[in-house]
Order: structure tokens, then C-alpha cells, then sequence
């Protein structure tokens, strides 16, 4: 028989895993007592625990919500269609989301996929890039002909979403060991951000809040937040109130130098 | 009895789970080795960690990813985030496995054997001395656990591994465990496999736990090191001299102190046999 190249025994083995091809079988010598089918099954075995362990810890209380059965039956649906094509276990379940809206019985009912995204955008603001943040002292160092032009700027781990469910409250139910209450259409915009202790928080943000942040990240400086302020609200002095914005964020660490 | 000009003294891994208590105590343990993967991302509290314990011990990096025997192009992306770490945390070493990891691009995150023969030495040599250029050092490469053993293999892993430190200009990370768990699982002398090893190339041990089905034992870095294998490792002191030891536990993770106790056993093996070399040799 041919000897097979490093390439084709590598095709094979992987093929093993992935799509169940036991054509590999052929290629393993027979050794002591332990058949090769046996053998192979501890590297399908290591393979698949350890894609599900990835998706066990990144989406605990995502498993919490869905019980045991369901979220078993999600893994294994999920690595049977998702091979992992990077070098990083961390990116392994990036698609959970898309998968949760896609497929059934899991796509009937949306806050899963909340979930997952939930739970993934609080694994990208736990390792974002570090920044220096603005705090109060740096502030008071802008010069004041300086503060009209100044445009603020974001931490990296600082992250929006919308979510359509009560996403976020299930999730602060099931972590808190309380079962959540039904799940409800509550839209809600979410801001979430790794603190100065590097630890993550999140808060729903209202709509003038939420439209400041846009114009933050759209590069707009401090008279254009300004003038949006003093468009839907004549009462107070928009500038006042743009600082106290300001000031809230830069005690948050959600502003970086 | 012959000091490795590299020596560290004796090593954890480190984890997660430590890594207040290590900040907090400064436990008496010479250094840390730490997976490369781990820290391969932007920032975060891990990150900042791993910095702030880098100031007090000295580390060496230790891979999961380079997948050194995949026929697949080498992963230079990868290469690059491993040359930025290297770069921030300035260890002694880096290690990867005798492995291939994935191919056409899907990566199963687990070290598959390679056959032993001279075409997969070859391509290892090859990529191996590409790594070390690409990356201005040498490197250490470690001897896998296996469960199979392709009919396309006409060497042995000990053969393979010594002629490929030779080639390829590296450095061996010979893992005690992984040679007891292979021997088992294949059924060769773990003495022949020390013999078959020159000193020269090995600059690191690793010790581990296993899991023992009785026909066959899986590599599973979740239990204490085991009698036979601490037996193997002061075979292996007496042959290959004083060289940085640590111990990996990768799950099931005890307390620090517990790993603590057991490093000190690998330190008293190591004493035992040194002096006593020592003695026989005045």
C-alpha cells in the first residue's frame, strides 16, 4: 500500500474530527489492547469538550437560562456547523448570536440571541485595549478657548447595543441566582465598559444621552453637543449641561485621554 | 553534576486563579511559565496581571498555536501577536509542541501527532528554522502526548525529536508526563526514550498529572503528579543534569500551596540526585 504524505494524513485526521470520515482508521497501527477506533475517539473526544467548554464559560448564564437539555442540544449544533478557523479560542463563539437567531427551536425566541450577544460584548470590553482615561484633574487642564473645539473620545472597551427583549435583566436575574421573570419587549439601549478597576459595567442609556454618545463617535466636539443640547432643550444652559454629561462619563473612566 | 547555563530553578504555570494570591504573597517559587495565548489580547485585567507578577518573577512562554508540523502556511499573523508578547514581557524562552494543530485552515485546538518519518522531519526542520529567524530567537520544542501511532511513522518520537533539535538548531522541552503517558499508550521503555535524548538540546521539564483508564492514560493536566512519573524524573535529573523544572495543572486547579508542596517534591528529587552525584563523583 502507498504511504500516504504529511499533508494527506493531516487532511484525514482532520476530517475525522470535523465531518466523522473514518478513513484515517486505516492509517493508525494496531497497538496492545486499546482498538484504534477507541484511540481516535479520544482526540474527537478532546476535540469537542474542549469547543464546548469554550462556549460553557463565555455563555454561563446564557446555559442558565436555556437548562441543561437545550443548551447541550445549542453546542452541539453549534460545533457541528462552526469549525474553528482561528488560532484564538476566544473568537470560537462569535456567531452564537447569528446561530441562536437562525436556527430552531432557539431562533423562537428571541432574547437568546440577546443573550449571546450580551454576554459576547462583555468578553470584548473585558480585554479591550487599555487606554489612559480623562479624569477630573485633566479636565480642569484644558484651556478654557480650547473647550469649544475639544472632541472627547471614547475607551476602547466601551461598547452600545440595542436590545429589543429584557435581555439585560434576565441576564442580572439568573446572575444574581433568581429565576427571570418572562421574557418581555422592553427596547432599551445598553452602554457597557471595563472601569478604571478594570472591571465591567453596563446601564441603559435614555435617548439624549444615547444621541450624545453617537455624536461623540461620530468625532463631534464639545459646542456641537452643545448646540444639540440647546436644539431640544431651552430651559437650562446647554453648556451646563453638556459639562455635567461630561463629567459623569469622566467619573464612569468611559472617556480616554 | 553539569548546571544548564539557562537554569531557572523550579516553576508553576501560571494561573488565573493564583494570580492575587502570587501578587499579594511573592510564594517562594523561582518562575512562571505562562501560555501565550492567554495574553494575546488587547488589554484587561488578565493583561495587567500577568505585567504586574512579570516585575517580581522571571517567565518563559509557553504555546499552544503554532502548529509547527501543520502543512498548512505558517500563521505569520499569529507569529506577529507572539513577537508583540515576546516584546512586552521579555522571557527567557518560548515553547510550542511537536504538533500539528489544524489544516486548510480549520484549527481543531488540540496537538495532533505528526508521523515520524523524514518527510515530516524535514518540513519541521524547515519551519521551525523559519520561526526562529522570523522571530530573532531559538526556540523550544516539546515532545506531545500521543494516542495513535500513523503506519507512516519509520522512526521513533525520540529519534525524531533529537535529530530535529540537531537540524533545526532548537531546544528540546522534554515533558516527563508526556513521555509516561506515550510509553503507556504505545508501549515502549520510557528509559529508551531518555537515553535517546541528547542533554544538550534540553533546556526545560515539564511535570503533570494524568488521567489512568488502565489500558490507555490521557494527558489531562488535572490531578497530581504520580509515582512512576516522579520516578522518571529523577531518572531524567540524572541524566540530563539541573534543568528548569515547573509543573503544569490546566484544570481542575488546586490551592497555590497545594502546587507549592508539590514543587517541592520535584525539588527535593532533583537535590537527592544531585548530591549524590555529587558524592559518587568525589
Amino acid at each position: 500500500m502507498e504511504k500516504l504524505s504529511l499533508h494527506q494524513i493531516q487532511h484525514q485526521l482532520m476530517d475525522f474530527l470535523i465531518k466523522d470520515d473514518q478513513t484515517i482508521e486505516q492509517e493508525i497501527m494496531t497497538q496492545g489492547n486499546v482498538d484504534n477506533k477507541t484511540r481516535l475517539n479520544i482526540y474527537k473526544n478532546a476535540y469537542f469538550s474542549r469547543l464546548r467548554d469554550v462556549i460553557d464559560t463565555d455563555h454561563e448564564v446564557l446555559g442558565l437560562y436555556l437548562g441543561d437539555k437545550l443548551f447541550e442540544q445549542m453546542v452541539a449544533g453549534y460545533i457541528k456547523i462552526n469549525p474553528s478557523n482561528n488560532t484564538s479560542l476566544r473568537q470560537y463563539a462569535d456567531k452564537l448570536p447569528d446561530y441562536l437567531q437562525q436556527f430552531p427551536p432557539f431562533s423562537e425566541h428571541p432574547i437568546l440571541s440577546e443573550l449571546a450577544h450580551f454576554e459576547r460584548m462583555l468578553l470584548t470590553a473585558f480585554d479591550a485595549q487599555e487606554a489612559d482615561r480623562f479624569n477630573r484633574q485633566s479636565l480642569q487642564e484644558i484651556p478654557h478657548e480650547n473647550w469649544p473645539t475639544m472632541s472627547f473620545r471614547l475607551h476602547p472597551s466601551v461598547q452600545i447595543c440595542q436590545f429589543q427583549w429584557s435581555t439585560v435583566e434576565s441576564w442580572q436575574a439568573l446572575k444574581a441566582k433568581k429565576n427571570p421573570e418572562q421574557a418581555v419587549k422592553s427596547p432599551k439601549q445598553w452602554l457597557l465598559w471595563r472601569n478604571s478597576e478594570r472591571l465591567t459595567e453596563f446601564r441603559s442609556l435614555e435617548f439624549v444621552e444615547q444621541h450624545l454618545i453617537d455624536m461623540l463617535l461620530h468625532g463631534n466636539d464639545f459646542s456641537s453637543l452643545c448646540d444639540y443640547l440647546l436644539e431640544i432643550n431651552t430651559d437650562e444652559d446647554a453648556s451646563n449641561v453638556a459639562l455635567s454629561y461630561i463629567l459623569k462619563w469622566v467619573d464612569q473612566g468611559i472617556l480616554r485621554q | 553534576m553539569k548546571k544548564n547555563d539557562h537554569y531557572l530553578g523550579f516553576g508553576l504555570g501560571l494561573r488565573t486563579e493564583h494570580f492575587q494570591q502570587v501578587l499579594e504573597t511573592r510564594p517562594p517559587l523561582d518562575w512562571f511559565e505562562v501560555i501565550s495565548e492567554n495574553f494575546m489580547v488587547a488589554g484587561g485585567k488578565p493583561k495587567h496581571y500577568l505585567h504586574e507578577i512579570r516585575q517580581h518573577y522571571p517567565m518563559v512562554m509557553h504555546g499552544v498555536s503554532l502548529s509547527i508540523g501543520s502543512t498548512d502556511p505558517l500563521n505569520y499573523d499569529y507569529l506577529r501577536q507572539l513577537k508583540t508578547l515576546i516584546n512586552e514581557l521579555q522571557p527567557e524562552w518560548i515553547s510550542d509542541h511537536l504538533c500539528f494543530t489544524g489544516a486548510h485552515g480549520i484549527n481543531s485546538h488540540d496537538l495532533l501527532p505528526v508521523p515520524y518519518n523524514e518527510e515530516a522531519l524535514q518540513h519541521i526542520v524547515d519551519r521551525i528554522s523559519q520561526v526562529q529567524d522570523f522571530l530573532g530567537q531559538q526556540i523550544l520544542i516539546e515532545n506531545p502526548t500521543s494516542y495513535i501511532t500513523f503506519k507512516e511513522s519509520d522512526m521513533s518520537e525520540w529519534v525524531f525529536i533529537d535529530e530535529m533539535a540537531k537540524r533545526a538548531d532548537c531546544h528540546i522541552l522534554l515533558d516527563i508526563n508526556n513521555i509516561y503517558v506515550s510509553a503507556r499508550n504505545h508501549g515502549f521503555d520510557p528509559q529508551d526514550y531518555l537515553t535517546g535524548i541528547s542533554p544538550k538540546y534540553v533546556r526545560q521539564f515539564h511535570l503533570a498529572g494524568h488521567t489512568d483508564y488502565g489500558d490507555y492514560v490521557i494527558d489531562t493536566h488535572d490531578q497530581p503528579i504520580v509515582d512512576p512519573v516522579w520516578d522518571l524524573y529523577r531518572d531524567a535529573v540524572s541524566r540530563f543534569g539541573l534543568v528548569s523544572t515547573m509543573i503544569e495543572r490546566d484544570d481542575n486547579i488546586p490551592v497555590l500551596d497545594d502546587l507549592l508542596s508539590e514543587l517541592d517534591i520535584a525539588r527535593k528529587i532533583s537535590d537527592s540526585v544531585i548530591s549524590n552525584s555529587i558524592t559518587s563523583e568525589t
